[in-house]
């Protein structure tokens, strides 16, 4: 059997989103832009993954800054570190921490999808070679990035990975710590593959204290049309997700 | 229609001092047996890094390990990755040259690529030119094979003239073959008139449409050796048990498992958007068998899971579509005890094979 996740959920449950409930309404995101960087990680990153899900082997992140010109809470760019894993046998990224540009995007992600969301300043910039990420948090960085030298490749070429969040959700009544299921759609509209560089990553600040990113792997900026959907599967942490999955409501198709 | 063994070497956590050890001696005790019941053939997969998936980064050891307790099992090496950060063309040319004799000659070669990150980031390979680099080397490797003296200079290696040693036992060479996972790939097989190495599993009606198009396609070939291979090969798995409900229960089981721990792995789409890498490939149709909406067809009429006379009844159709070869997987992370697999061998060949066997002398079908 493939290796589990070793999150002592004890350590992380003080400091969890909490859901309201979990039938928020979809947001949808036109024209988004997303710069996407994915790095190896050491295995020891496997202690942050929950015991519901398997590492990803070798084990990755990607650092993902989005800019969101269009949303109900108006325009907001958003700062995600996720550690990448199965659920079964479903790829996943399990979110350590994000950072919104907005306290009313940063809130409306964690009630709503269960994001450990926080407000802070983030900036997506593009140059001739290259587009830039940052994130200051308390006019600290905590993440200077870039893709360098981008060229042109299909959007069909770009596979995004769902997410999972680690909070607090109201289910049957009873209000428990859960992985809930983030599964956006994409339509794209531009795709560039460029090298990934990451001159400073504060671990601590990204909830993986010490982390270090080793082998970079790939990087992509895209623009797209997409969305975050309706809550649709719940799982529980503790549980492998084949046990421990709940569903929520029915497929997107089915609405 | 032949039928053979397939490879991927796969053990269980933990891992012992012994655990790897016995996953190969049952592995060639099943090969042993099944020489002796007249299976045609043996691949062994090269994998790196793929934990608890394969366990088989040396098939060329394996195979030959095969033919030393063998007399007439063809073996095949399946695939050479074609990516010279893992492979140099000489070493490929030697290595190979080596196993055919040997084996007395029942060398097959199967090229390809690699298509996860695992084993592509390990050996810090450009995913982008894995294509290309496995163009250049099977059409090198006939010559290197054939041809007194070799020189080479190309994009991906070269090498000043000198006599590759030794040549092979077979005459002119050994047949060669591409893995086909990926949509198209069959394409690439045909034009160079190679055989088809389906590494895929089940669904009749696309692997109908993609042999169909394999066979017209090879007609016009360019071959890149001294002869066309136009044989057309697929992998299924086997657990052969009179009691059907059994045979198909726990063949389910070795299916899933399999299915769950391909799914483990890291594509290279999944980490590396490339055109190189056009299609999702095998693992995430393996990932949709094992929890999607295709679960149920894992125990359908396609594989070879259940009482001889099902299994019968989808080799037939394997038949029917165009298949030549069929290559079993036999066992996954050996939640199937040896005695067991053993068992399922035996059987398959006294209550499956003749029916095959029957068809090709002409002499009518048995079943």
């Amino acid at each position: 059997m493939p290796l589990f996740g070793t999150l002592e959920l004890s350590t992380a449950v003080t400091s969890l989103p909490v859901l309201r409930d979990l039938d928020t309404e979809p947001w949808s995101l036109p024209k988004a832009e997303i710069l996407q960087m994915a790095f190896e990680v050491p295995r020891a990153t496997h202690a942050l993954l929950p015991k519901a899900v398997h590492p990803a082997i070798p084990s990755y992140v990607t650092l993902l800054v989005s800019r969101y010109p269009e949303s109900p809470v108006g325009p907001f760019l958003l700062a995600q570190l996720r550690l990448m894993a199965r659920a079964g046998a479903h790829p996943r990224g399990f979110i350590l921490r994000a950072y919104a540009s907005t306290p009313e995007a940063a809130a409306a992600l964690r009630e709503r999808w269960g994001m450990p969301a926080e407000a802070a300043t983030v900036s997506l910039k593009r140059r001739h070679d290259r587009v830039m990420a940052q994130v200051l948090r308390d006019g600290v960085p905590v993440l200077d990035a870039a893709l360098v030298d981008p060229q042109p490749i299909s959007g069909g070429d770009v596979q995004y990975i769902h997410s999972v969040t680690l909070a607090q959700a109201p289910v049957d009544g009873k209000t428990g710590t859960w992985l809930v299921q983030v599964d956006p759609r994409y339509t794209f509209h531009k795709a560039e593959r460029g090298r990934p560089t990451v001159s400073r990553l504060d671990g601590e600040a990204w909830g993986a204290p010490g982390l270090a990113l080793q082998n970079p792997i790939s990087s992509t900026v895209c623009t797209c049309d997409t969305d975050l959907p309706r809550i649709r599967f719940v799982m529980d942490p503790e549980v492998p997700v084949i046990r421990g999955t709940k569903k929520i409501r029915e497929s997107r198709e089915a609405e | 229609m032949k039928f053979g063994l397939f490879y991927e070497i796969s053990v269980p956590r933990p891992w012992t001092r012994e655990s790897e050890r016995t996953v190969y001696n049952n592995a060639l005790e099943q090969v042993k047996l099944a020489d002796e019941l007249g299976f045609d053939q043996v691949w062994a997969v090269e994998h790196h890094f793929l934990e608890e998936y394969s366990h088989c980064p040396a098939p060329e050891m394996f195979l030959t390990a095969c033919a030393m307790v063998t007399k007439k099992i063809r073996v095949g090496h399946g695939i050479i990755v074609c990516v010279p950060e893992f492979n140099h063309p000489i070493k490929i040319a030697e290595r190979t040259a080596v196993l055919d004799i040997l084996s007395g000659g029942r060398l097959e070669v199967g090229t390809g690529r690699s298509a996860t990150w695992n084993e592509l980031g390990g050996f810090r390979v450009d995913p982008d030119i894995t294509k290309k680099s496995w163009d250049e080397f099977v059409r090198c490797l006939p010559k290197m094979w054939t041809q007194e003296t070799y020189s080479y200079q190309g994009e991906f290696w070269s090498m000043p003239e000198r006599c590759i040693i030794p040549k092979v036992y077979q005459r002119p060479h050994p047949p060669m073959w591409v893995a086909v996972t990926s949509p198209g790939t069959e394409l690439d097989a045909a034009d160079r008139g190679l055989g088809s190495l389906g590494l895929t599993f089940g669904q009749f009606a696309e692997q109908e449409r993609r042999i169909a198009e394999y066979r017209r396609r090879i007609q016009l070939c360019d071959p890149v050796g001294e002869f066309v291979n136009d044989s057309v090969s697929t992998v299924n798995f086997l657990y052969c048990h009179e009691d059907d409900d059994k045979a198909r229960a726990t063949g389910r089981r070795m299916a899933d498992t399999f299915n769950y721990l391909a799914s483990q792995l890291i594509s290279a789409r999944e980490a590396y958007p490339s055109r190189s890498y056009p299609s999702l490939g095998l693992l995430p149709q393996l990932r949709r068998q094992a929890t999607g909406p295709d679960a149920n067809e894992q125990a359908g009429e396609g594989l070879g899971l259940g009482n001889p006379e099902r299994i019968i009844r989808a080799m037939k159709k394997w038949e029917a579509v165009g298949v030549d070869r069929v290559n079993f997987l036999l066992n996954a992370m050996e939640i199937i005890p040896q005695a067991d697999v053993l068992a399922s061998l035996r059987l398959f060949a006294k209550e499956v094979m003749p029916a095959f066997r029957d068809a090709k002398s002409g002499n009518g079908g048995a079943a």
